[in-house]
């Protein structure tokens, strides 16, 4: 009962809201719910959570200003959006500002508990995968994965979970060329090819932390019609 | 329409580009025939320069060349800006939209797979379906409205317009709102007298009700509390929705009938709507024959929607008597809407 996974389910349509709670309960999680941005920061800080669900239009703080606010103070947390909002541009921001998946309204069920299931146990597999040597270094780059703060030459940052998973997942395959599906399948567990756009998102993210010139990157280079490709050289 | 006016503001800009450039060549002209002039005669052909009548015209038709490209740069200006509003306004009405559709789509998709792909007790079934009911209401409320906004802007809307004594309807119509929204004894009350009667499509009107209840449910903090007062005098009933709500700032007041418009409240603790509601309030107001409009003393001061209607008199021949007739005449409009946000 104690190990059960907490979930922090932010959603201001009380009918979605109760099916939302009862399909995590009947998976095993513990569920907070609460119906606006107010509440969900408030919860956030007074209990502990493993994942956060969020709407993005919720009253009195919106769903973007609550990731903002939460990733200020928690890097790690993983954030799940679910939005109406299925624009590009909607779902570039959430991804800019640091929440690690984008799901749009409606959605399928199954999907949607893959991806939670996935979103916890990739934060369990990076915990454990980093603890022996949790310091990386490249070029004036310096990262630590175990507590998600990097220094570049743009002077020190804190990485979300997401966009350390990325960079670790491209830095374990250096020299080789890592395809966007790739990434979207072992990163996030998608395995739908319009989803491309949230790994291009991350890339451009990594590279104006690390690179010198983000326009014409060295250590994170596209490959045409293939992928991406770590070097360190 | 939208290609008309984008004619006719292409057509402003045309015709001030050929003043801006008829003002430019005539002063270019003057100055070189001037210098030539000074420079062949001197001083002597000065004093005619400056009080000869060629002069006098080229200066008072520059003066209104000038005026008419400011008129003209102004016209383009202002049209251009409310186009880009109007623009705003519709982007951000097909996001409200968007998400009004969506999340009741969403929430009976769950329910769907929640009941195809899990063992669920018998209450628990019972409680689903009560929700999707819930969503498929509230879709089939937001669909009707958006459809039937413009049959109700062209008058193609049929009211059923029949005498009610004011008094039965207005107790009656705050009653059913009251229920619909589940708002406990205490938190409405409804205080009057108006032995007078008026004309009104009662379904319409309820729709007025609704929609005013339902602004003062979603814009309250704590509980909603809603105060209907109403009277009549010779010629006017006046109905008042008093609520203790968060109030509305000021400059959104003028606004707040207007299609689309939607009060921007970070305070909000709702922001459910499609902007539509009020705007539908005044529409079938003035059908009616009556005006609506809006008090608020400021942030979190509650507000009050007064809502005007003409008094019935047999003996009078006036626009309520044309509305009955309207009504005879017309075969009967199904069901309306209600329930919308703010604006």
């Amino acid at each position: 009962m104690g190990n059960r996974n907490r979930i922090l389910l932010v959603e201001d349509e009380e009918t979605l809201a109760v099916g939302l709670e009862y399909n995590l309960k009947k998976e095993g999680y513990a569920v907070t719910r609460v119906s606006d941005g107010k509440k969900a920061l408030e919860s956030f800080r007074t209990k502990s959570f493993d994942l956060i669900l969020l709407d993005i239009m919720i009253p009195f703080v919106d769903g973007f200003e609550v990731a903002r606010r939460i990733r200020e103070e928690s890097p790690q947390m993983p954030i799940l959006v679910l939005s109406a909002r299925s624009r590009a541009k909607d779902r570039i921001k959430g991804l800019e500002i640091g929440v690690d998946d984008y799901l749009v309204k409606p959605f399928h069920l199954k999907e949607l508990l893959l991806r939670v299931a996935g979103m916890l146990k990739r934060k369990k597999w990076y915990r454990s995968s980093v603890e022996k040597s949790p310091v990386y270094r490249f070029g004036a780059n310096t990262i630590n994965f175990g507590d998600l703060t990097a220094r570049s030459g743009k002077g020190v940052l804190r990485l979300t979970f997401h966009e350390a998973m990325v960079l670790k997942y491209l830095m374990d395959r250096r020299g080789k060329v890592v395809s966007r599906r790739e990434l979207l399948e072992n990163i996030w567990q998608i395995h739908a090819e319009v989803e491309t756009r949230t790994v291009d998102a991350f890339i451009v993210r990594l590279r104006k932390y690390f690179e010198p010139n983000p326009e014409k990157p060295v250590f994170i280079k596209s490959i045409r019609s293939a992928g991406y490709l770590f070097t360190d050289a | 329409m939208r290609k008309h006016q984008s004619l006719q503001y292409i057509l402003i800009f045309i015709v001030a580009q050929i003043a801006w450039l008829s003002l430019l060549g005539l002063w270019i002209y003057r100055y070189v025939t001037s210098y030539v002039h000074v420079a062949d005669a001197g001083p002597e052909l000065y004093r005619q320069w400056i009080s000869g009548k060629a002069d006098v015209l080229a200066l008072v038709g520059g003066l209104v060349l000038l005026v008419a490209i400011s008129v003209g740069m102004s016209l383009l200006y202002a049209r251009l800006n409310s186009q880009l509003k109007i623009t705003q306004l519709y982007d951000t009405f097909i996001a409200n939209v968007t998400h009004e559709l969506k999340s009741p789509l969403a929430s009976i998709q769950l329910a769907l797979e929640t009941l195809r792909e899990r063992r669920i007790s018998r209450p628990k079934q019972q409680e689903f379906v009560r929700l999707m009911l819930q969503d498929t209401n509230r879709l089939n409320s937001l669909i009707n409205a958006i459809l039937e906004i413009a049959g109700l802007e062209q008058k193609k809307i049929a009211h059923r317009f029949e005498v009610h004594g004011a008094d039965a309807v207005i107790r009656t119509l705050a009653r059913e709102a009251a229920e619909q929204f589940q708002l406990p004894k205490r938190a409405f009350e409804i205080r009057g007298s108006a032995p007078c009667r008026c004309v009104a499509d009662r379904d319409a009107l309820k729709m007025v009700f609704n929609n005013i209840f339902d602004n003062a449910v979603k814009y309250s903090s704590g509980s909603p509390e809603i105060r209907v007062n109403y009277h009549c005098t010779s010629n006017t009933l006046t109905i008042d929705f008093k609520d203790r709500g968060i109030g509305i700032p000021s400059h959104d007041l003028k606004n707040i009938f207007k299609k689309f418009h939607r009060v921007h409240d970070r305070d909000a603790p709702s922001v459910k709507g499609t902007g539509l509601g009020l705007y539908w309030v005044r529409e079938i107001i003035r059908h009616h024959g009556g005006r609506t409009s809006v008090f608020s003393d400021g942030k979190n001061r509650g507000s009050t929607f007064r809502v005007e209607l003409p008094v019935y008199r047999p003996s009078k021949k006036n626009r309520i008597n044309r509305l009955l007739e309207i009504a005879r005449q017309m075969p009967r409009q199904p069901d309306g809407k209600d329930g919308d946000s703010r604006g």
